[in-house]
């Protein structure tokens, strides 16, 4: 889904301009660990516009899918980000074809260029806003299960502690899925650094006195009776009003439900994606979640991914030289199951809580076909 | 308590009487004090008093600004939700009026200064007749909340409510407010809410010009002031108040023909040879069923929603009336349902379980639905749903559009109201009174996802839907006032 057909036929750098937009982007989540992908990705197409000489409106569009299609093809899990270069160009689409705004092309592009990091301090202002909000879920009394390591889940929770200083004394605990025994195993740095904000944010809340307790994804289902909500983050939120997040959220959102606990999203509108996943597997991404392996030659060998069919172009390729897939180039690898994301479907979800109040998942394709239509 | 006592029992004929002769502030304290003492109670009741009172308050305002006028009806509301938090349909009223004041002023701004391009849809255009696929996009939560969508929320109320009373006698239902009509027009690319990051603040872009410096987190402080400045160019006083006035004047006959309304739906949800269930006493269920009976026959369950509406509920079926209630509901005297021809049959509410796989359809009423598609009714409705979901029936809602409140419930436990434990155990009934705790909770949470359909004199609405309506009749400035 995400790479469009026409990125094929694209050189595969950008040597039109010299301007890496990959290793900007990869730069500028490094540089601020407040910074979501969509806003990263919309940070370095600003940049290369600014990198750039284009005069006219399609010179510009015409760059900018190309680093789109670029930066897209060259990470992993593009659906993040593919939320924040889309809603990118559908602005610069309306803006330009905004009647009245048509000869005015060249401030929008200052618009663009100067307030780059007014964006970023939106979406942080956004952040903010959903604590504020979704802090009157946490009330006295209740349990809040949460896992990952998102921002805006610890910002929240973080929000209802702060409170509990005050007048309003809120009295509630937390339990954090955190998956040690992967993270441990795996070298990546990526991986620790996820944990490592899960870790952050459990020991924030036990700083401010709010009694959290980790526990591994295999408690799920045996902490859930102590459970008041459910609340986890999304790297991306889909048309249905599902969400991407990390792998595990769908299985506590079945659990939830079964349990008949509520399950909350948090995650800010930037996030909306045009995507419409029909299932897990439907996700336009590659995981190496699910490996079939046989021994042959004493080798382990992967003779099936979780699709079900060899795939085409990488796999088939893998079949034939029996090498695995992390020898591709050019490509940011997976991390296998730590970075791994699964698709919450629309009716595991009680509520999303976003910067403008709290949405039935019906609400967010509305959203999205405003924008796209 | 500065009441002073009229000859008949205090409630809403006597609230409304004396409004007539006071001023506004004893009228708010009366109203006060009658909600405390739960001499007004339910939501039509709540609903028509708030009303009145507004309509008196904004009356006798003397200021000219609507910023002005924003701040007493807000102090008024605050008071008046004080003093009875549970009847929801307080706030719902003061927040439908804070809206049409912002409305209004936005209009005269818009007049004004012409900057907005789509605002010259002004509401006053649309009145005439239904022109549903004419509006400007509708505002959905997040755009509406969203201060850059200042053009394109504005035909929010008046154009609502002029709709309603004019399709009271449509044999079919209106045309739904779709979300198509959001983007069948398309003019307003800016407003869309997903690019509430992008907002712009420095270009001069007429219709962002209001909210230059603001983010999303300030949204009522520039548009107050835009208020302000509009109206006092257009020097707007007797315009604004007059027209606050014509539109509170619509609201309140909104409130009197919202069941008129819904039951212009009921054909298409009763059908020939139906067992109904209904619950407890409601005059909106009544008039639905009773339009129904014109036409066709069917068999109406009745559990009697003990123990506070049985005895209720016995007169209901038995004279068409409720005898304990306001004399203002002499208005709402029907005939009792068998005697339009409906075979009626009282069950306790314990037998709803025997009875419910006979069912056919589940209709309720409401006494107040929340942001999230849930509601709360009185207490035995939960079990009614619960029970139509094991058995797969459908469970249809009555609502009038003035129940639903745009108030998250963070915490359901804390809406319920309880009531008089004596309607469970007799005080006279020493023992029990000394050995046990009694409760008495007169309402009812029931979940959004036990609903199937909601009812509203605008229409049919899924609970998924509801935030929608929500979002066209509240600015989000208003749901916390």
């Amino acid at each position: 889904m995400a790479t469009p057909t026409s990125s094929q036929i694209l050189p595969p750098k950008p040597s039109s301009s010299d301007f890496d937009i990959v290793a900007t982007y990869r730069r500028l989540l490094a540089s601020d660990p407040d910074l979501t992908m969509p806003i990263a990705a919309i940070e370095a197409l600003v940049e290369a516009l600014s990198h750039s000489s284009a005069t006219t409106i399609s010179e510009t569009l015409t760059l900018l899918e190309h680093h789109t299609a670029n930066l897209k093809r060259s990470i992993s899990n593009p659906i993040s980000l593919s939320a924040g270069t889309d809603l990118f160009r559908r602005y610069l689409y309306t803006t330009v074809q905004k009647p009245g705004a048509t000869g005015d092309f060249q401030a929008i592009r200052n618009h663009l260029l100067s307030n780059g990091r007014q964006f970023v301090e939106r979406t942080k202002a956004a952040r903010d806003q959903i604590a504020s909000f979704g802090r009157h879920f946490v009330r006295d009394g209740t349990t809040v299960l949460t896992n990952g390591g998102s921002r805006v889940v610890g910002a929240l929770l973080r929000s209802a502690a702060d409170a509990s200083g005050g007048r309003t004394s809120i009295r509630f605990r937390v339990i954090y899925v955190l998956s040690p025994s992967t993270s441990s195993s795996s070298s990546s740095d990526k991986a620790s650094t996820l944990e490592g904000e899960g870790a952050a944010i459990v020991s924030m809340l036990r700083s401010r006195g709010v009694p959290v307790a980790t526990i591994p994804e295999s408690a799920v289902a045996y902490s859930l009776p102590q459970v008041s909500m459910v609340i986890v983050g999304a790297e991306g939120v889909v048309e249905s009003g599902g969400i991407i997040s990390r792998l595990g959220t769908y299985q506590m959102g079945m659990l939830a439900r079964a349990a008949g606990k509520p399950l909350y999203v948090v995650a800010e509108s930037h996030k909306f994606v045009r995507l419409y996943p029909l299932g897990q597997y439907d996700l336009g991404i590659e995981q190496k979640v699910i490996e079939f392996k046989v021994i042959e030659n004493g080798k382990e060998e992967v003779v099936e991914t979780e699709r079900g069919t060899p795939l085409v172009g990488g796999s088939a390729r893998m079949l034939d030289e029996g090498v695995g897939m992390e020898d591709e180039v050019g490509k940011e690898e997976m991390e296998g199951v730590d970075e791994a994301v699964d698709f919450t479907p629309p009716e595991l979800i009680s509520g999303i809580i976003t910067e403008s109040g709290v949405l039935t998942p019906s609400a967010v394709s509305e959203e999205l076909i405003k924008i796209w239509f | 308590m500065s009441t002073p006592t009229t000859s008949i029992t205090p409630g809403l004929t006597s609230f409304l009487k004396s409004l007539k002769t006071k001023p506004a502030e004893p009228a708010i304290e009366l109203l006060i004090s009658l909600l405390k003492r739960r001499q007004i109670r339910n939501s039509r009741p709540c609903a028509i008093a708030t009303t009145e009172l507004l309509l008196r308050v904004v009356g006798q305002y003397n200021g000219s600004d609507a910023d002005g006028l924003l701040r007493r009806v807000r102090e008024v509301g605050q008071r008046l939700i004080n003093a009875q938090p549970r009847e929801m349909v307080v706030g719902n009223i003061v927040r439908r009026v804070l809206g049409l004041v912002r409305e209004v002023a936005k209009d005269n701004a818009d007049d004004v200064s012409n900057t907005t391009p789509s605002g010259a849809l002004s509401p006053q255009q649309e009145q005439d007749g239904l022109s549903h696929p004419q509006r400007p996009p509708l505002p959905s939560t997040i755009s509406a909340f969203s201060p850059l969508k200042h053009g394109a929320t504005q035909p929010v109320d008046i154009p609502m409510s002029e709709n309603l009373s004019d399709s009271i006698e449509l044999p079919s239902r209106p045309q739904l407010i779709s979300s198509a009509t959001s983007y069948a027009q398309g003019t307003m690319p800016m407003g869309n809410s997903l690019f509430g990051i992008f907002q712009q603040s420095d270009t001069p872009s007429p219709s962002m010009t209001p909210l230059a410096t603001t983010g999303t987190i300030t949204p009522r402080v520039p548009t107050a002031q835009d208020f302000t400045v509009g109206t006092n160019r257009s020097g707007g006083k007797i315009n604004l108040k007059a027209e606050v006035i014509e539109g509170i004047n619509e609201l309140a006959d909104e409130l009197q023909q919202a069941d008129d309304q819904i039951a212009g739906f009921a054909m298409d949800h009763i059908h020939a040879n139906e067992m109904i269930l209904i619950h407890s006493v409601s005059t909106t269920v009544q008039k639905f069923l009773l339009t129904v009976a014109r036409k066709r026959k069917f068999t109406v369950i009745v559990a009697e929603g003990s123990p506070n509406d049985a005895e209720e509920t016995h007169d209901t079926v038995l004279n068409g009336r409720r005898k304990v209630t306001d004399e203002l509901e002499g208005e709402d005297r029907f005939k009792p349902l068998h005697a339009a021809g409906i075979e009626t049959v009282v069950i306790s509410d314990s037998q709803i379980s025997a009875i419910m796989p006979r069912i056919n359809t589940v209709i309720l009423a409401t006494h107040a639905v929340l942001a999230n598609g849930a509601l709360l009714a009185a207490s035995g409705a939960s079990i009614i749903a619960t029970l139509a979901k094991a058995h797969r029936t459908p469970v249809y809602v009555l609502s009038p559009v003035y129940k639903l409140s745009p108030v998250y419930p963070f915490n359901d436990e804390e809406l319920i109201e309880y009531g008089d434990p004596g309607n469970v155990v007799d005080f006279s009934d020493g023992y029990a009174v000394e050995h046990f705790e009694v409760m008495n909770p007169l309402y009812d949470y029931v979940p959004a996802d036990l609903v199937t359909l909601y009812i509203t004199n605008i229409g049919g609405h899924a609970p998924t839907y509801l935030y929608r309506i929500v979002a066209d009749h509240y600015y989000k400035e208003d749901v916390q006032f």
